[in-house]
């Protein structure tokens, strides 16, 4: 069979349809992240002239030294690891009732229930989370005063805004997260499932050792992307606390604008660029750990 | 023949371009204030055409995040518009990130008449050695109150902080919207962002005839002199203990403050001259009072308070910068501050016509009453935004979780505000 890398003109064929695409993430994707770089090694006054001037690695020792900042980047670890693990959690066991016999009918209620969420724009359903936990006319506290139960803190306390927001991307997400476990589930071989059934195995024996290591392509994909989308987290930040009360909710991302507001670009800069740092890190981690799992 | 007939139209169109490129000229400017701002400038468009036939005025709104960034980087590559227009302490930034706007002040000299400007508008205009904008449209607040909720609770339009507490207090608990539910507050506040937050302190200490709010021109903390901290502890309080805004409001900025206005839920609140023209006719459709903010001492005059100033700025490389300084003094003149007045709601001329104005626009266009104008730190210490917000910081720390003695707080506060003062001015 001939290929097009086969043959040099095959070749040159190859890299002629790839051009305008490296072309485009060249200079939208990479050469952004280059000058974002390159503007956080410079002092924030000059930062936009044609000729910054030079700083080192000042702004980083600056924000490394700001309490404001370790405590932000705590809290978007924080967030992350339990965004991750719910995200992931919930996405799973939803598949996985979408996938059973359990739902005979009502199947495609329940995936455009999860998935509608998904292609909600974000900021219109922030905003109507944001009512929702609202302390004086939110629907979320009528419902608890109805049935006699105490208020719930929602955005207005330190203790409950985090896992406030939290509630609302779970809203968001899940359904995308879903689809990618379907897909995965889709592609199971349900002969081997029968094989253990026949063998005697449980539910959970069932689900531990023959579904669960049939979704690791999913669960790879799936937890990777929610680790990059959940240490960026921005809009429902921006849309329902703007880092409060009291930073509590102040992630990187949010910290990071915040201080591009004040004129802080090379602050800015820099925290942007220890972010795209841990992201790259954590990603490329966790991607060589659950390929090693998959060798063994 | 065909051939010939399409090298003519070619040429025709080609000489049409050429010669409408010779005799019309157009100006761009870039603003943030809207449809507002934008059907300003065609009205300053039309009247510029009297006087100086075959120019247009072309203005492009941006949000105001999007013209700092294009604003900068424009002027840094040489592709500047012909005047740019926002508030003062925008224009500051844009002025230090490029270095590459015009020195203004030869240009007001030009301008005969400008008796109206006052010294507060000028000293506002000036950053540095240079004149950056010429001061176009003050910006003015005062307090307001909802009229029918007074009426219903009997009471008068406050004069005082205490006439504000009682009234917070009857307009939270009297069920003054008649919903019979108790959904009410006494006063829409914000607490968000650094600038929310000072900004609402800035609006009751201004108001009540103080001159600073963090830091004054000498570089001296004011926060914890009596005066001031006496300010500060109460409007402190009307989030926290007095309970007077809505619980939710330490994570309120401007677009939620006019949620609660708007919807009915705060029967006391800010108002720019700027809202009244929408709050006439719209959302509140009229049934508020406006006046000065209240007084916390009688030896001092309480005031409505001038938050800012917006002018107009011209880029050293403005592609037509002769023409763009000629408009930039046109809009000082009566037309242009009239059409100002009459679309934005706000202008620096006192000679404009007012009659088809509403009682609450004339309020804020013939000022009856004392005006305390903001003291503008930013024009004088570079490092005011990390100062304010460090200062905002530790006042959200607080509104989260109320000390047990706000004086000792407002001490500790304003010491860590003064040793942060001295690292920054030193590292600036």
């Amino acid at each position: 069979m001939t290929t097009y890398k086969s043959t040099p003109s095959g070749q040159g064929i190859f890299y002629l349809f790839v051009l305008p695409f490296a072309v485009l993430t060249a200079v939208f994707g990479v050469w952004p992240i280059i000058l974002s770089i390159g503007v956080s090694f410079t002092a924030s006054s000059t930062a936009l002239k044609p000729n910054p001037t030079f700083v080192g690695m000042a702004n980083y020792l600056a924000i490394l030294a700001d309490p404001v900042f370790l405590a932000s980047l705590r809290g978007t670890l924080i967030y992350t690891a339990l965004a991750v693990i719910s995200t992931i959690g919930l996405s799973l066991v939803y598949a996985l009732f979408l996938n059973s016999a359990l739902i005979s009918r009502g199947r495609a209620l329940f995936k455009l229930a999860i998935f509608l969420p998904v292609v909600t724009p974000d900021i219109a359903g922030y905003v109507v989370w944001r009512w929702l936990y609202d302390q004086s006319f939110g629907a979320l506290n009528e419902i608890l005063r109805a049935v006699g139960l105490p208020a719930f803190g929602g955005l207005a306390f330190e203790s409950t805004a985090m896992i406030s927001i939290l509630v609302a991307e779970l809203w968001h997400h899940v359904g995308f997260y879903v689809v990618i476990f379907l897909a995965n589930l889709a592609l199971c071989d349900k002969g081997t499932a029968e094989a253990a059934e026949i063998d005697g195995a449980n539910a959970w024996q069932k689900f531990w050792h023959v579904t669960l290591p049939e979704l690791k392509p999913a669960l790879m994909v799936n937890s990777v992307y929610a680790l990059i989308q959940y240490l960026k987290t921005f809009t429902v930040v921006a849309v329902m606390t703007k880092g409060g009360p009291n930073d509590s909710t102040n992630f990187i991302s949010y910290y990071a604008y915040q201080l591009f507001d004040q004129g802080r670009y090379g602050e800015a800069t820099a925290m942007a660029t220890i972010l795209f740092a841990i992201v790259i890190i954590l990603a490329l981690g966790m991607m060589r750990v659950q390929e090693r799992g998959a060798k063994t | 023949m065909i051939v010939k007939k399409i090298a003519n139209g070619l040429v025709a169109m080609g000489a049409a371009l050429l010669v409408g490129s010779v005799s019309a000229q157009e100006l761009v400017v870039w603003h943030d204030l809207g449809e507002n701002g934008i059907t300003w400038f065609q009205k300053m468009s039309a009247e510029f055409a009297k006087v100086r036939p075959g120019v247009t005025v072309k203005s492009i709104s941006y949000p105001t995040d999007q013209w700092f960034g294009r604003a900068i980087s424009a002027i840094n590559t040489d592709t500047a518009p012909d005047l740019i227009y926002n508030n003062y302490e925008r224009v500051i930034r844009v002025a230090d990130q490029t270095g590459k706007l015009m020195d203004l002040k030869p240009v007001l000299a030009q301008v005969g008449d400008k008796a109206f400007l006052s010294e507060d508008d000028l000293r506002v205009a000036v950053h540095g050695p240079k004149m950056i904008i010429l001061p176009i449209q003050r910006v003015q607040m005062g307090f307001g109150v909802r009229k029918s909720w007074l009426e219903k609770v009997g009471e008068k339009f406050p004069a005082t902080w205490a006439d504000v507490q009682r009234i917070a207090v009857k307009f939270r608990d009297n069920d003054p919207d008649g919903s019979g539910k108790k959904n009410t507050f006494g006063l829409a506040l914000e607490a968000a962002k650094p600038r929310d937050l000072v900004h609402i302190i800035d609006l009751f200490m201004f108001g009540s005839g103080l001159r600073h709010t963090i830091i004054d021109p000498q570089g001296k903390i004011v926060v914890d002199e009596p005066a001031h901290a006496k300010v500060l502890e109460e409007v402190l309080k009307a989030f926290t203990e007095y309970r007077y805004v809505a619980p939710d409001t330490i994570n309120h900025s401007f677009s939620e403050m006019y949620q609660v206005i708007e919807g009915g839920r705060a029967g006391m609140f800010r108002v720019g001259d700027w809202n009244v023209k929408k709050w006439d006719t719209q959302a509140i459709k009229g049934d508020f009072l406006v006046g000065p903010w209240p007084s916390f001492d009688p030896a001092r005059k309480n005031a409505v308070v001038i938050g800012g100033m917006r002018g107009v700025a011209v880029p050293e490389n403005s592609p037509n910068k002769a023409l763009a300084i000629e408009f930039a003094k046109f809009m000082l003149s009566k037309p242009a501050q009239q059409a100002s007045l009459d679309t934005v709601g706000s202008a620096v001329r006192s000679d404009l016509d007012v009659s088809a104005l509403s009682e609450r626009q004339k309020f804020f266009a013939v000022p009856s009453g004392p005006l305390n104008a903001y003291d503008f730190p930013e024009a004088t210490h570079a490092f005011y935004p990390e100062l304010e917000a460090a200062y905002h910081r530790k006042l959200l720390g607080a509104l989260s979780k109320p000390p047990a003695n706000w004086r000792v707080f407002i001490s500790e506060t304003a010491n860590e505000m003064r040793d942060l003062t001295a690292k920054l001015a030193a590292k600036k």
